[in-house]
């Protein structure tokens, strides 16, 4: 039987399972005396045991088989745990998941275990000598089966006499002997009664049990037949009636017997990432020819043509929603592997912290999840880092010694904002003034820093590394990358800071990001695309007064500000002077708003976000391009850039 | 490109010269296709354009190899999809016209030769056909510092 | 006519794999089941030929589901799907009413050797 093709299907679910191993052991941890996340270990670390003795995984069986026994241990006598225990199981889950992971690669070679199985066994030995009866063997019953009852209608047990004795031999490679010495024991009561059984049932059980029994059996069956029913319970490898030896069959696979099915059917409830990509490229595809068959049929003024065109269009519209739907994932598979790494960086640094996450049902694109991983590593790792003070140091403040880290996702209508805010020392200012004035962010004079210009100075490229003494040192790589990141994505990110009080980092991301609806707009004989997803309106210039604020020119808007940014002399746009009246397009992101000046708009139209290769000094304002109706190329614009 | 041994190479013109690229790092040739700019990319960049639904970053033969301009109003050509990066990308480049694809003993190219004009460091190999010289580019060192992003 | 069989394993992994078993051995998978609580539930409304049953579920475990199954339907034919070192279990379950048992890791020829001697 070919196991590559179930590998995909093992790591994926092994990881949820190990995922949830973290959640429960700091559920575990935060209160030992609770038994309550042991079942679910338990059951969780049993799964991949099972998964990977099936895969052939021999390392990652035998420490899931260690860490359960040592799991069983807690959850039969519900004692409570030892801190010196849930460290040990939080390094056996991670050299787990290790396992797992290189086993998959096919690295089982690499892997270096006897030093965790070690401290596993020591351990199970520790509890289970500490527990009250405690049996250091893996896995005890867990209630005492009660041995077969003889079915004796002719009197108690006491008539071992009567009856023929039979003798059975299991195969020697059977597992589970005693189970199936139970199952013989069954078959040989539908015969008759059963007596003096060799060993006793409880003896059946034991690990040593070697696979063969006597016992006496009160039938008149022949013993062809006697030998056939008991043969029926399978793994039988000998039976002898009545003293008089019968040689088995020769074996034969069953599977022989079973008639090979035609047709094979996949339940997968899991769809591959690729497929789900591919699929996506496709609609995409579509979606671009659906453009052109709508061009087309308007230039042919044909109902006929136009009522399929329409149809076309619902169609692929719908496909689209549920194909996108089919990309949406929950961003707790993100955020769950968090909490554990804000206890260890906690613990790492001597902090206490409280660590909550919120909205984790909120979803979004698989493909901008997996890249939020990396910048809310960073942006976690500052608040634990710099923003947390130690208990000390927050009693002085007149804080609570535990700080709090909270991470939520919240839906705003076409975008997701997820927050990570800490309730720490907050940063501090006046010592990154310099700094921007020296950097040019603000101006020589300036005597304070906005939230904005703040950011701007902490996701300058190699901040950090030069003010290493400072109380943010660190906080700029971290920002820099995650700003990166969001561009990228087409997403922005926001900071709210206050001294003594905390800080907090709030991205925010469209919800999907294959296929957007945009403005099109003409800026000589270009087209640059612009999401709705970050344009507010779209006014038209000369109805508007422009005015020049702090050098620049802007437009005021109900009484705001917004200033302009001129396309064409951005983008370096060559061609004939564009007409006096042309339309602004004024973007916003996150409370910031820009007038973007082009030629003239060319409609909006769904479209689909690819990326490209920029080459170096292509101009950071776009977040991808896309392919229009006619299949050329155009670029998008990224409204964070153009802020 | 190993000394000895068959070597298979398209040969192509840009400007007054005769050039090359080894045949496996060629994926494609596609008419000329008229690029969408991107602002802010080196001048040797054209564009990007669109190959079944890929967006392909295209550079402009003349410019990178730095021939004279081809007279205005001769918009024919190719446009050659080249694998760069040991395979991991894929970039148009422009010629003026794709001549030949020819098989050739390695051992009958002169290694690495200083040409009038020619930045050395592009030039793989130098061969002849038909009495007509031919430089092999390496086209990885062509390529690679215009993409780099 | 072809057998039906319920699937029940809280890992896809595992269904996945024994569904491919048997269907490639031409029975019929008519549903899965994730818990003890679901695989009662399906039982009674499948009524399948088969069950195979793992014993360690959320949600009431196999052997519990067993019992509650053979309460049902005393004719009931399950196939206990354990794993090494759960031999008290085992026992427990053919206790319960379970007619027999594979072992993980399964190799596709004992399975099905198990489940026609189930099927009998």
């Amino acid at each position: 039987m070919d196991l590559s093709q179930y590998a995909e299907l093992f790591l994926a679910e092994a990881r949820e399972h190990l995922s949830a191993c973290n959640q429960l052991l700091l559920e575990w941890e935060r209160n030992p005396t609770n038994p309550g996340p042991v079942g679910g270990l338990f059951r969780a670390v049993h799964t991949v045991k099972g998964m990977a003795a099936t895969m052939g995984y021999a390392g990652v069986t035998d420490v899931a088989h260690r860490i359960e026994s040592l799991l069983d241990l807690f959850r039969r006598n519900a004692h409570p745990a030892s801190e010196e225990v849930i460290q040990l199981l939080f390094r056996a889950r991670d050299a787990l998941h290790q396992a797992v992971e290189l086993s998959v690669e096919g690295r089982e070679r690499e892997l270096a275990l006897a030093e965790i199985i070690a401290e596993l066994d020591d351990a199970a030995g520790r509890v289970a000598s500490a527990a009250p009866g405690g049996r250091v063997s893996s896995l005890p019953t867990p209630t005492p089966p009660t041995p077969p009852t003889p079915q004796a209608p002719g009197g108690p047990a006491a008539a071992p006499a009567q009856g023929r004795l039979v003798r059975v031999v299991l195969r020697p490679e059977a597992p589970l002997k005693g189970g199936r010495a139970l199952l013989v024991l069954r078959k040989a009561q539908s015969l008759g009664a059963v007596y003096g059984v060799t060993p006793s049932p409880p003896e059946l059980e034991a690990d040593d049990f070697d696979g063969s029994l006597a016992f006496r059996l009160e039938s008149s069956a022949p013993a062809e037949q006697v030998e056939a029913t008991l043969r029926a319970a399978g793994d039988v490898e000998q039976v002898t009636v009545g003293g008089a030896e019968v040689p088995g069959p020769p074996r034969e696979a069953a599977s022989g017997a079973v008639e090979a099915g035609e047709v094979v059917r996949s339940r997968h409830t899991r769809v591959d990432r690729r497929r789900l990509d591919a699929l996506m490229d496709l609609i995409g595809e579509l979606v671009t020819a659906r453009g052109r068959l709508s061009e087309l049929a308007a230039e042919r003024r044909d109902p006929a043509v136009d009522d399929v065109a329409i149809q076309i269009s619902r169609l692929s519209s719908d496909l689209q929603t549920e194909i996108i739907q089919a990309r949406m994932t929950p961003v707790w598979q993100l955020f769950d592997r968090f909490p554990r790494l804000i206890r260890d960086l906690a613990r790492e640094l001597g902090k206490q912290v409280a660590f909550r996450v919120e909205g984790k049902e909120i979803e979004l694109d698989r493909a901008i999840l997996d890249e939020l991983g990396d910048p809310l590593l960073h942006l976690l790792r500052n608040a634990v880092d710099h923003g947390i003070e130690t208990a000390a140091e927050r009693r002085r403040q007149g804080k609570g010694p535990e700080g709090e880290v909270v991470l939520a996702a919240v839906r705003e209508h076409s975008s997701v904002a997820i927050s990570v805010a800490d309730d720490g020392r907050g940063i501090d200012r006046t010592r990154i003034l310099e700094r921007a004035r020296r950097d040019g962010v603000v101006e020589a004079r300036a005597e304070a820093l906005s939230d904005d210009q703040l950011l701007r100075v902490l996701a300058r490229p190699g901040f950090s590394t030069a003010e290493r003494v400072t109380s943010v040192s660190g906080r700029g790589v971290g920002v820099d990358v995650a700003l990166t990141r969001m561009r990228a994505l087409g997403g922005s990110i926001e900071l709210h800071s206050e001294l003594g009080k905390g800080s907090t980092f709030v991205l925010r991301l469209p919800v999907t990001l294959a296929i957007v609806r945009a403005l099109i707009a003409g800026v000589g004989r270009e087209r640059y695309a612009l999401p709705l997803t970050y344009v507010s309106e779209t006014v038209e210039l000369g109805t508007a007064a422009t005015t020049t604020v702090e050098g620049r020119e802007a437009i005021v808007l109900r009484d705001r500000v917004v200033p302009l940014v001129h396309l064409r002399e951005l983008l370096g746009v060559a061609g004939e002077i564009p007409p006096a009246r042309r339309p602004i397009i004024v973007v916003e992101m996150g409370g910031r708003r820009a007038g973007v000046v082009v030629d003239g708009m060319l409609g909006q139209q769904e479209i689909v976000v690819k990326s490209f290769d920029a080459p170096q000094g292509t101009l950071p304002v776009f977040s991808g391009a896309t392919i229009m109706g006619d299949g050329i190329p155009a670029l998008i614009l990224d409204a964070g850039g153009l802020l | 490109m190993s000394d000895a041994g068959i070597v298979r190479l398209l040969l192509f013109r840009v400007g007054g010269l005769t050039w090359a690229a080894e045949a496996t790092m060629v994926r494609e040739i596609l008419p000329r296709l008229e690029p969408t700019r991107i602002p802010g990319a080196p001048r040797a960049v054209a564009g990007l354009i669109n190959v079944r639904g890929t967006l392909v970053t295209v550079v402009e033969g003349w410019r990178a190899l730095r021939q004279p301009e081809p007279p205005a109003g001769t918009q024919s050509g190719s446009t050659v999809l080249l694998q760069v990066s040991r395979g991991r990308k894929v970039v148009g480049f422009t010629v003026d016209e794709v001549t030949d694809l020819v098989s050739v003993d390695g051992a009958a190219l002169d290694r690495r030769q200083a040409l009038p004009g020619v930045d050395p460091s592009l030039v793989q190999a130098v061969g002849r056909r038909a009495g007509q010289l031919f430089v092999v580019l390496n086209t990885d060192a062509l390529l690679t510092p215009i993409l780099a992003s | 006519m072809s057998h039906t069989v319920l699937v029940c394993d809280d890992a896809i992994f595992m269904r996945t794999m024994i569904g491919d078993i048997l269907a490639q051995a031409g029975f019929e998978i008519v549903g899965e089941a994730e818990s003890g609580v679901q695989a009662v539930a399906k039982y009674k409304e499948l009524k399948p030929d088969l069950v195979t049953m793992d014993i360690v579920m959320p949600d009431m475990g196999g052997i519990d589901a067993v019992r509650e199954i053979v309460r049902l339907d005393p004719d009931a034919k399950i196939l206990m799907c354990s794993a090494m070192g759960q031999q008290a279990l085992v026992v427990e379950a053919i206790q319960a009413g379970a007619k027999d048992f594979v072992v993980k890791p399964f190799q596709p020829s004992r399975v099905l050797e198990a489940v026609q001697r189930v099927l009998g």
